[in-house]
């Protein structure tokens, strides 16, 4: 049953609109004097030297998370690259050195130009391998070539840039768990 | 002297006049791209700038130049299957209509000059004709041309689109607009607009927008429509038509169409200032009142002017702030900018405060032979001129603010305003125009 919705009544001065595009323009004068008079106030970035502040959770370029001793968690399972509605992950899987896992990634290449960062990657991943908390919105390169991003382009990054409580960043070698992990994981 | 005659000599001068809408371009370009910004809450073009001069900004008015240079340097695209000679011609059409058109706007009030063949009249038109704003129209009229031409040499549906529309609306609303001027004319008795700028007269309490309220917003309306802005842009629409008329169109030819848009602005502007707020008039002083009080008239304007170059002096130390509170990686740039550009307004500021001083106390014109010397005649119109490009501006900036305060319209309900409406109102207005005008005349 298709239900009507009432519109309401416009009175005798909004139907007439001249006083209503009177309105319109007062407030587009008030936002302009203000702006000229206090630009501090401005709700803007002096973007380039200035980057906005990217929450944590935004999707963002991805990174490859790392054991203790460096090398990438990731396991070769191909479910990322599986779950990619772009199809933009291509991984070849090699045989692991370490005895305790069986895999792991010789070559592993995002497109981020073909990529659609809707994160299904991430939320497929049964190894907490793969994030997309870099927090890197802004790509920029000057050919295609160079947004094919490899295996060291992923594993790139600091655990100092990543919060104390995030503590599978702070497993990897340079964070303030590294020590107590690498004794865990059986390397001391 | 009576190889050069001198009212030939003035003549010839006047068509300087035709370079003003053209001058007024890149002054409505910065208006709009500033006003534009600054009423979304944002800052608008600040970052070309020109090296050699301390990476001089001047408030993003360096803007128009790289894009001037970019729209000269890049390559002028010819889509497949598109008809190459009006696809050539069609940019050119509201570029030349914007030439045309100042001919028939009165800039200055007649003047008296000496000549081979006695004192001949001199009026403050180029082109001087009984049909004046018929002219005009006329010619905006063809403007429409430029419009449909190009979108159908284009050889693009999307084009054809916008330029249908484009048509079909300017058509509708040329006869809301004549109708609506006709009001004035009535009252006037004339067609020529310096007849109508000199019936206006100085007092403001005459001019045409108090006389004719209704058809002076009526008319505001459907130049609107004419120029093609928003809130009437429908010959443009991106989630529509792409772009509209001149969706094939690149590099110099676009902006050909691009700058024939903003001088047609300059133009509609000199338009409403002359029918509505007095053309060249300066308030309260007549042509005579002014020549007789020359000294005086250029002091205030003249302080006027240092006033402004004061408060932009002021506005550039304010704002300074941004730079300073926002973390520029180039703050010293910047504060040597705004030192030398502070520096400049204030100065100047002072010059101008000083010449109108010396105005004020030096000119003193008298009647020579009970008539006006030539140099008070030119000096007088040299201020009427800057009264008129002070409306013109005045007007334009209307045109920006209303651009970005309005939400467009529908394509249906651009047709029912125009013919339901405006078309209504306008022939009310000239019948109840007419018989007041009748019954006052007893």
């Amino acid at each position: 049953m298709a239900l009507t919705v009432p519109r309401p009544e416009m009175t005798l001065a909004e139907k007439a609109y001249i006083p209503e595009i009177v309105k319109g323009l007062k407030v587009t004068m008030g936002h302009l004097l203000k702006g000229l008079a206090r630009p501090e106030t401005l709700p803007v970035l002096n973007y380039p030297e200035i980057q906005p502040e990217v929450p944590r959770n935004y999707r963002a370029k991805h990174r490859l998370m790392k054991r203790p001793d460096g090398e990438p968690r990731c396991v070769a399972c191909f479910m990322c690259s599986t779950a990619c509605p772009a199809n933009c992950i291509h991984i070849e899987a090699t045989e692991s050195k370490d005895g305790r896992i069986e895999k792991k990634p010789a070559s592993f290449e995002i497109d981020l130009l073909v990529c659609v960062f809707c994160g299904l990657c991430a939320e497929a991943c049964p190894v907490d391998a793969i994030r997309m908390d870099t927090r890197k919105v802004a790509l920029a390169a000057d050919s295609r070539e160079k947004f094919k991003v490899g295996i060291s382009d992923l594993l790139d990054w600091n655990p100092k840039d990543y919060p104390e409580s995030d503590e599978q960043s702070q497993k990897a070698p340079g964070g303030t768990l590294n020590a107590l992990a690498r004794k865990e994981w059986g390397l001391e | 002297m009576n190889q050069l005659d001198l009212p030939f000599l003035i003549q010839c001068a006047k068509f300087l006049l035709v370079f003003v809408p053209l001058a007024l371009i890149p002054v409505n370009i910065f208006l709009e791209r500033k006003g534009a910004s600054l009423i979304q809450d944002r800052i608008g073009p600040n970052r070309a700038n020109i090296p050699f001069l301390g990476g001089m900004r001047l408030f993003g008015m360096v803007q128009n130049l790289p894009d001037g240079i970019k729209l000269f340097s890049k390559e002028s695209f010819i889509p497949k299957g598109a008809h190459r000679t009006w696809y050539f011609l069609a940019p050119m059409i509201p570029m030349a209509i914007a030439l045309l058109t100042p001919a028939v706007i009165p800039w200055f009030a007649p003047l008296l000059v000496d000549g081979a063949r006695g004192a001949v009249a001199v009026s403050g038109q180029i082109l001087d004709a009984d049909s004046g704003i018929l002219v005009l129209f006329a010619l905006s009229g063809l403007s429409v041309y430029g419009v449909v031409l190009g979108s159908w040499a284009s050889n693009s549906k999307y084009a054809l689109l916008g330029g249908m529309r484009a048509s079909a609306q300017m058509i509708s609303y040329e006869v809301s607009m004549g109708l609506s001027a006709a009001g004035i004319f009535l009252l006037a008795g004339s067609f020529s607009l310096t007849d109508i700028v000199e019936w206006q007269g100085a007092n403001p309490f005459h001019w045409g927008l108090v006389l004719q309220p209704v058809g002076f917003f009526l008319f505001l309306t459907a130049l609107f429509a004419e120029t093609g802005r928003a809130p009437f842009d429908m010959a443009e629409g991106e989630s529509e038509i792409v772009a509209g008329y001149f969706v094939e169109y690149s590099a110099i030819r676009f902006a050909l169409y691009y700058m024939g848009e903003y001088a047609h602005i300059a133009i509609a502007s000199a338009l409403v200032s002359s029918l509505f707020l007095g053309g060249y008039q300066v308030p309260f002083l007549s042509t005579e009142g002014l020549r007789s009080n020359l000294g005086l008239a250029a002091a205030g304007i003249l302080a006027f002017l240092g006033l402004a170059c004061a408060a932009i002096a002021f506005a550039v130390r304010r704002w300074q702030r941004i730079y300073e509170t926002r973390g520029a990686s180039d703050v010293a740039v910047r504060r040597r900018e705004h030192a030398i550009l502070f520096g400049a307004f204030s100065t100047l500021a002072v010059v101008l405060w000083g010449a109108a001083a010396a105005s004020a106390v030096l000119v003193h014109p008298a009647q020579v032979g009970g008539a006006w010397p030539l140099a008070i005649q030119l000096g007088a119109a040299a201020v009427q001129l800057g009264a008129l490009v002070g409306k013109i501006l005045f007007v334009c900036w209307i045109f920006v603010w209303v651009r970005w305060t309005l939400p467009r319209f529908r394509y249906d309900q651009v047709m029912h305003l125009g013919w339901k409406i405006l078309l209504n109102v306008a022939l009310a207005n000239l019948l109840v125009t007419a018989l007041v005008a009748r019954l006052a005349k007893g």
